[in-house]
């Protein structure tokens, strides 16, 4: 006996429902979560206490900061980094990000599930936007401990904690936010190395720490470009949350966040959709 | 309708064609023994048809449909060369996993269907990198069954498989297609397994594909033969030499003529030689020795 066959097509919000539930799963189901969540808290509170640096004369060691919230963001807002304090701030996160975003998508290709997915009804802009979904929820949660870790060790040594509380919260939330863009950066990153899990970490880190966006900065430092042009676009504007934020800067980060999301979603969609997924 | 429809197929890696021109169809309600040598197209093939690789040209039909159509992908079940699965997580995670994937309701009671249905559910709570190989197997193939698919592409699917399992399989593929609209591919280089289940093959040599028939038509394209055995094999094996083109010993140790001829005809030649025919029966090739023949007849 012969029945009739019904086809389906199940809807966006099925698919990124289902896949979702799936990435959250493994996140939190994976010990590279809670590593990475103590390796946020860690990390400031370490800098934050014990890097010493010399003073002007270069004879003496003094403490690299002297504010608590240092730890947390630039003074003000900078595309180019002028001191090691400027740089040591929740930017870290998207280094410790990047790293933990390869390991999750190497995951993926390693153990075959990519495969496994891409013979369903999935969508290469599914896959693109759960994981990018995923690893910013799973940095923003970095950033919540890198708060945590950072504060204690600054507290604990006894800095100065006067800070304009506003700004503070402003610049923490800017930083979250932009790790959704961070995240999409990333994951089109091991999308394009998805064969070659080394070059994905390692291109993760390089882009995390900045060290390739520093060298464009230095670049086009000269061509006279505004500096919150630059501010915004050079760094994704990471750098533009700083213990100086108002709601502009906290707008500004939501936007190019959202800009940089669409962008690599969309690039990293078309990539998958020509090459082979395995 | 067919399940599948392929016509004009192609994948270059490079300049290397891996699939030049390859027509395929499958019946619905079929077992489709898709077979090849090592590096013919079959897993390209296969992969193309998943959605894994993108063609470089032709055209690929799933039951009427665009096989990237998103409802006819969530018709179907894969197992390309090994299961996708998280090796730190148990049997039971990963076939959940697979099932919120698939948006499947009900999703505990499908899984503990599906496992049951491989004899795999006294293993749900194994972690999967402590399966063995032929338990991993019967994972991917539990896990291409989930959703109620119409259409099954398994690539090796027995590799590993023990007798029990290889069985258990045989159950499963027929029961997939017994209502007559779900159809199996699948691949495996187990061809006497693969005969004693397909209703339909296909056969690909560098990424065309140079026959498909019916399991039917395979039986009635078999060559006959007749096996003896005697007192003195070598000099019947010399004296039958002598008067046919064709004489093989085999494996089980008879000598088979593949020439026309009767069982008569040579129990009489052989006894007018002084030879004594112990046992004598006709028989037809399998699955394997046809495609061997034909792989010869290629080359």
């Amino acid at each position: 006996m012969t029945r009739e066959l019904k086809f389906e097509s199940p809807t966006f919000l099925q698919r990124l429902k289902g896949m979702l539930g799936v990435d959250f799963y493994r996140l939190f189901h994976t010990p590279l979560f809670y590593i990475f969540l103590g390796i946020a808290a860690i990390i400031p509170a370490m800098v934050s206490a014990m890097t010493m640096m010399p003073d002007q004369s270069g004879n003496t060691m003094e403490p690299l900061y002297s504010n608590v919230w240092q730890i947390i963001a630039a003074s003000e807002s900078l595309y180019v980094i002028n001191g090691i304090a400027d740089y040591a701030n929740m930017n870290m996160v998207f280094i410790f990000g990047g790293i933990m975003v390869s390991i999750f998508i190497g995951h993926d290709y390693k153990s075959g599930y990519v495969k496994q997915l891409f013979t369903t009804h999935a969508k290469k802009q599914d896959y693109m936007m759960s994981k990018t979904i995923v690893c910013a929820f799973a940095m923003a949660c970095m950033c919540i401990t890198y708060f945590i870790g950072g504060t204690v060790g600054g507290l604990l040594v006894g800095y100065d904690t006067a800070v304009n509380v506003n700004s503070l919260i402003l610049a923490i939330l800017g930083k979250m936010v932009m790790s959704l863009g961070w995240a999409s950066l990333y994951t089109f990153l091991n999308v394009i190395f998805r064969k070659y899990f080394g070059i994905s970490i390692a291109s993760s880190f390089f882009f995390g720490t900045g060290i390739l966006i520093i060298g464009v900065a230095a670049i086009v430092e000269n061509l006279s470009i505004p500096t919150p042009f630059l501010n915004i676009f050079l760094y994704g504007s990471s750098v533009n949350a700083s213990l100086a934020s108002n709601v502009g800067t906290f707008l500004v980060c939501i936007v190019v966040s959202v800009a940089w999301t669409l962008i690599y979603n969309f690039l990293g969609t078309k990539l998958l959709s020509k090459s082979d997924v395995y | 309708m067919n399940a599948i429809e392929i016509k004009n197929l192609s994948k270059n890696f490079g300049p290397k064609q891996a699939v030049c021109g390859l027509d395929m169809t499958v019946p619905m309600g079929a077992i489709y023994g898709f077979i090849g040598e090592n590096g013919s197209g079959k897993s390209t093939t296969e992969k193309m048809i998943c959605g894994l690789i993108p063609t470089s040209g032709g055209s690929i039909k799933l039951y009427g449909k665009d096989y990237t159509e998103g409802a006819v992908r969530a018709r179907v079940g894969v197992l390309i060369e090994s299961p996708g699965c998280f090796p730190g997580l148990t049997v039971w995670d990963n076939m959940m996993l697979q099932a919120e994937n698939l948006s499947i309701p009900n999703a505990e009671k499908e899984v503990v269907k599906v496992l049951k249905t491989v004899r795999m559910e006294g293993a749900a709570g194994n972690k999967y990198q402590n399966c063995s190989l032929g338990m991993k197997q019967r994972v991917g193939i539990a896990m291409a069954l989930l959703g109620n698919p119409t259409l099954l592409v398994l690539d090796e699917p027995l590799n590993g498989l023990d007798a029990d399992g290889m069985r258990i399989m045989r159950e499963v593929f027929t029961d997939v297609v017994k209502d007559g609209t779900r159809s199996i591919v699948v691949s495996s280089h187990l061809l006497g397994e693969l005969q004693k289940v397909a209703t339909h093959y296909g056969i690909i040599r560098h990424g065309k594909m140079i026959r498909e028939m019916t399991a039917a038509e395979l039986d009635a394209s078999c060559r006959t033969y007749v096996a003896l055995q005697s007192g003195e094999m070598n000099r019947s094996k010399m004296l039958l030499g002598c008067k046919y083109s064709r004489v093989e010993e085999d494996e089980a140790g008879y000598l088979r003529v593949y020439d026309m001829t009767t069982p008569e005809e040579i129990v009489t030649y052989l006894y007018e030689n002084g030879i004594c025919v112990t046992e004598i029966k006709t028989d037809k090739i399998g699955l394997e020795e046809y495609y061997i023949d034909l792989m010869k007849e290629g080359k």
